[in-house]
């Protein structure tokens, strides 16, 4: 924690876990998407379902899905926002066991057809860790740039990843892998030191064995 | 994470390289994040110029999605325009600019989060009105941010700045504290009066139980924002007075730790005791189930 997480950020109100954290999921779910959102589906699980509505909860997921931050003044307005983009929004109920209390899972459909599933967890101050992506448990911030591919289960991937990041001088602050089961599908995430440069993500997604790459870029 | 983690480590950093503390905790910041004095000053300038704009940008007739909240900041702001007011100018421009700040951050407005959004209301009240009402040059208060923040991190360090884990304590009483001591600074007080201050606030505010109606951050944490900053100043008072705490300023800040870990969750944000549970409030709760 430095200074700024005492004195700031500097929020659209009236919670940092409640309406802060949840532009934040949003926003980090944007990102992940890499193109506009065209239809979501949000499904709020405990806390998030049973206080969010006079925390603004629902316009904040929204206002981050389009692309706002916590400190945008627009916030409150995003309902009529998204109508006006032609963004579609439905609300449910999410049927999860035993999560994080303030936990979202938005399922989203961008403007090409990408279909990105994520779960996002508001854990405290306007921090968030995001959870699950396409049903695969992960676990990191979106406070780096991250690399989330998904590929099969099968020696070599992780090479060729790390390989890449290197031959573009990019340094991994953390790497963590999850598979759903041997031989089936597993998932990387790297968060990184720097920006990954476009043309190694679209290497990546050529690569044989590479279902889905997905980039959260910070800047 | 800084160089100092205690209130004594900042003492001790002070008396060894001679610097004021607002310098030692700008500095540890330039090395922390890896800044410029300059970035680092202009940073915490940008927070309090947000303050000023949130302050400004006070509607009164806004309401909060719940419809609790909203128009008493300007109800304070009528009343003290009246010659009947107990407190004096100063004391009462902040209470109402608290009381402001926490309705704007009910109303979704922007505000800057100090040390959380419960509590914004409480330093910008002080410090805001201490420069409208006294004529300092904004650099002094921008100084006196940085031992805000600086008491801040050591509380969050060795107790906690969340309601959800140490109770309303941590929230509006860091504030109060975090506040007291740099109101401290800018009346003049030397270091040692600084950090008493900030003790005398936290020891007034320990045990505040958080108990939001509904979990939502209105009752009775706007109202909390004036009773912090009015805190605040009666602790920097005493403070300047010469008087001292009895209990050494870290010791204070362990107690809320403490005390945050003996208080049942029902007392920490749940919603499932304190003022939350009351008759008045449950009959809230229905109404609000309806909308
Ligand atoms: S009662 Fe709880 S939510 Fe309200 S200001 Fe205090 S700590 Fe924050």
């Amino acid at each position: 924690m430095n200074i700024f997480d005492i004195i700031g950020p500097v929020m659209v109100g009236p919670s940092s876990s409640h309406t802060a954290g949840a532009v934040r999921i949003g926003y980090i779910s944007r990102k992940l998407m890499g193109e506009p959102v065209s239809k979501a589906q949000i499904n709020l699980y405990g806390s998030f379902l049973a206080t969010g509505k006079g925390h603004g909860t629902r316009k904040a997921l929204v206002a981050g899905l389009l692309g706002m931050n916590t400190d945008d003044m627009r916030i409150p307005d995003s309902f009529e926002i998204a109508k006006e983009q032609g963004m579609e929004v439905h609300f449910g109920e999410a049927r999860l066991k035993d999560a994080h209390p303030n936990t979202a899972q938005l399922i989203l459909t961008g403007q090409s057809g990408r279909q990105l599933e994520v779960i996002g967890q508001s854990i405290g101050g306007a921090r968030i860790n995001i959870a699950q992506i396409d049903g695969i448990d992960t676990n990191f911030s979106g406070d780096y740039p991250t690399l989330v591919v998904h590929n099969l289960d099968q020696p070599g991937h992780v090479a060729e990843v790390t390989s890449m990041l290197s031959h573009k001088g990019v340094n991994i602050a953390t790497m963590q892998l999850y598979r759903s089961n041997r031989g089936g599908e597993a998932v990387m995430v790297l968060e990184c030191d720097q920006e990954i440069p476009e043309d190694g993500i679209r290497w990546l997604e050529k690569v044989e064995g590479v279902k889905k790459v997905t980039y959260l870029s910070i800047e | 994470m800084a160089g100092y983690h205690s209130v004594k480590d900042i003492l001790t950093i002070c008396s060894d390289e001679k610097l004021p503390i607002w310098k030692v905790i700008m500095e540890e910041d330039c090395i922390e994040r890896q800044v410029v004095q300059s970035e680092s000053f202009a940073g915490m300038r940008a927070m309090y110029t947000a303050m000023k704009q949130a302050d400004k940008s006070y509607d009164s007739r806004l309401r909060s999605a719940s419809g609790l909240a909203g128009g008493d900041g300007e109800k304070l702001h009528i009343y003290n325009m009246s010659d009947k007011k107990l407190c004096s100018d100063f004391t009462s421009l902040a209470m109402e600019k608290a009381v402001k700040m926490g309705e704007s951050n009910a109303c979704m407005r922007r505000i800057v989060a100090a040390p959380t959004a419960g509590s914004c209301g409480v330093i910008p009240a002080v410090f805001i009105a201490y420069e409208e009402s006294f004529n300092v040059p904004e650099d002094r208060i921008v100084e006196a941010m940085f031992i805000t923040a600086g008491i801040g991190a050591v509380i969050a360090e060795n107790a906690s700045i969340a309601g959800a884990s140490g109770g309303c304590q941590a929230e509006i009483g860091s504030a109060s504290a975090m506040a007291a001591a740099g109101l401290a600074y800018l009346a003049g007080g030397d270091n040692d009066c600084i950090v008493n201050a900030m003790a005398m606030a936290l020891k007034n505010m320990l045990g505040l139980a958080c108990d939001p109606v509904c979990g939502l951050v209105e009752v009775p944490c706007i109202k909390r924002n004036s009773a912090g900053a009015v805190n605040a100043i009666a602790s920097a008072q005493m403070a300047l007075a010469g008087i001292r705490s009895a209990i050494d300023p870290d010791e204070v800040i362990d107690t809320m730790r403490r005390i945050g870990n003996a208080m049942p969750a029902g007392l920490k944000e749940t919603s499932e005791g304190g003022l939350a549970q009351t008759p008045s409030a449950l009959k809230i709760k229905e109404k609000l189930e309806e909308i």
